[in-house]
């Protein structure tokens, strides 16, 4: 057996509950002194969770909002650093958290390529080579290349952050429900250059509300409940599981009646982490 | 450690890139430019001449006397100068980080390149103003020495790089978790300005008889006063730092950057949360 791309062994992280908010620095030494700091509220939104990847799987997770599926990918990404356990990836990482990400208004269109191009590691002769590709990808009206970015419409700024994302040669990717996105016609080319990707034998971990993505694209599942990992299968049988929790926690709840369209359900298009 | 700083430096063209989107952004938004960063020095060094030099016309102690090449006005600019950096360099040294949390929550790149590269960015603004110092010590009839070219300006510029470093790093860090430091920054900015010898020659105080020798001593004690003192020795060599001065604010310098790197590593993970 290979050495596996990504690895994780006994995963977790933990965040206080007031997380988010900046402390006074009053509040702070009142909170030292009754050696609050590991007490009050503080939760796992990922914990024990150990896996292994191999070179060219794709890995979708599933699971509710707020059961750490963002979480996980960030601790894959490296953006958030783990309080117990570790995870290791070997090889270069494409992290698509956010596909504006790195993007500046002021600059245009062709200055945010090369910026954000090399935030991703890109050379400069690379991005050149590629540049008419990203912006034919895009689709961007006539002369809005040499436009600063804020007056993109919002379609047009992720069509571009998604046309300079299909450049990349990052053997590993890591996808937080940034694919389908504009309008049917853009879908499609999106789906094309993903499906070209995991051609080329590239490793992919894809986070998504979308039960038709994850099974068109991913051949196991990583089903996380309340930051546990609860199953590591194939697509089919992780998302029957996440499912059967759904419709039992829906019972639970509400009766048959409303079944689980109340819940969350997979199609649904929340995204709140 | 080590292989930390490496990973900067692999990423070097991602600070120079940061560097330059800063400079593009700033430059292109005001019309003036260039100008507008040379306004506020020479704006300052006008009303502090003004009000010291006119106003309160005494003994204003530059170093070698008052007829010293130069005289109070390239004293004066030959400070504020540096001094403009270092200022704007711990102003925005609380938001090195959090104005970058959007990059910093989903791209994969050492933390370490925010404060590096806020530090690299105001280090090239100041780099800009030597022209001006320049034009204003040749008007001025300023005269500088090979010692003070050679070592006191690379030792001066070297050390407020690394004490600014470390306060940025030390800023940054606290500032993602705590909200007061924005204000603490502009006490202390203040605080530091006085008392750090940028317009009134160090002499009036290391050498006078007003003030109690503890008190003195502590002045010293200011790793910030050295390193003005050797920005000022350029042009005048009387105000050459002596052994003292020099080792607190060389030493001072390096303290500051470890404190401020080992905050960085320490809090970087609860840092990594809050953002």
């Amino acid at each position: 057996m290979p050495e596996p791309v990504i690895e994780a062994a006994g995963l977790g992280i933990r965040f206080s509950a007031n997380r988010g908010r900046r402390r006074g620095l009053r509040e702070v030494l009142a909170g030292l002194r009754r050696g609050s700091r590991t007490g009050r509220g503080a939760f796992w939104p990922v914990r024990d969770a150990s896996f292994r990847i191999h070179r060219g799987e794709c890995v979708g997770i599933v699971g509710k909002n707020g059961s750490g599926k963002s979480t996980l990918l960030k601790l894959i990404a490296g953006v958030l650093i783990p309080d117990e356990g570790r995870v290791e990836v070997r090889g270069r990482v494409a992290p698509l958290l956010e596909l504006r990400a790195g993007f500046n208004g002021r600059l245009t269109g062709r200055e945010n390529i090369h910026l954000v191009g090399s935030l991703h590691g890109l050379s400069p002769e690379v991005i050149d080579a590629r540049f008419d590709e990203v912006v034919e990808f895009a689709d961007l009206r006539e002369g809005y290349i040499d436009m600063p970015v804020r007056h993109y419409s919002s379609g047009m700024k992720v069509r571009l952050g998604f046309a300079l994302v299909a450049q990349l040669d990052h053997p590993v990717m890591l996808v937080d429900e940034v694919l389908a996105v504009g309008d049917e016609e853009f879908r499609q080319k999106c789906y094309r250059a993903i499906e070209g990707m995991l051609g080329e034998d590239r490793t992919m971990v894809l986070v998504s509300h979308s039960e038709a993505d994850l099974r068109r694209f991913c051949s196991r599942g990583l089903y996380l409940k309340n930051g546990a990992l609860a199953l590591d299968a194939d697509i089919d049988t992780a998302l029957r599981a996440y499912q059967e929790d759904l419709r039992a926690e829906g019972e639970q709840r509400g009766g048959t009646a409303r079944g689980p369209a109340g819940a969350d359900t997979p199609a649904g298009g929340d995204q709140a982490a | 450690m080590a292989s930390r700083a490496l990973a900067v430096w692999q990423n070097r063209r991602v600070v120079s890139l940061l560097v330059r989107r800063d400079l593009k952004v700033r430059y292109q938004s005001s019309i003036l430019g260039y100008a507008w960063s040379m306004l506020e020095p020479l704006a300052m060094a006008g009303v502090y001449f003004f009000v010291f030099g006119l106003i309160f016309d005494t003994d204003r102690g530059v170093p070698g006397g008052a007829d010293a090449p130069g005289g109070y006005p390239l004293f004066l600019i030959s400070g504020l100068l540096p001094w403009l950096w270092f200022a704007q360099s711990l102003g925005q040294a609380p938001n090195a980080i959090i104005s970058h949390s959007k990059l910093i929550t989903t791209m994969r790149m050492p933390r370490e390149i925010f404060p590096v590269q806020a530090v690299a960015a105001k280090f090239v603004d100041y780099v800009f103003t030597w022209p001006v110092l320049l034009v204003f010590a040749a008007a001025l009839g300023g005269r500088t020495s090979a010692w003070g070219l050679l070592v006191w300006l690379p030792l001066a510029v070297t050390a407020q790089l690394v004490f600014s470093l470390g306060m940025t790093f030390l800023l940054a860090t606290v500032n993602v978790l705590v909200r007061d430091v924005e204000r603490v920054v502009r006490i202390l900015n203040r605080v530091l300005f006085y008392s750090s010898a940028i317009i009134i020659p160090s002499a009036l105080v290391l050498e006078s008889d007003r003030f109690p020798a503890w008190f003195v001593t502590l002045f010293q004690f200011n790793p910030l006063l050295g390193i003005f003192k050797m920005h000022h020795a350029v042009w005048y060599p009387a105000d050459a730092p002596g052994a003292l001065v020099l080792s607190t604010s060389i030493g001072g310098a390096i303290l500051i950057l470890i404190a401020g790197y080992a905050t960085f590593r320490r809090l970087e993970a609860s840092m990594l949360k809050e953002l």
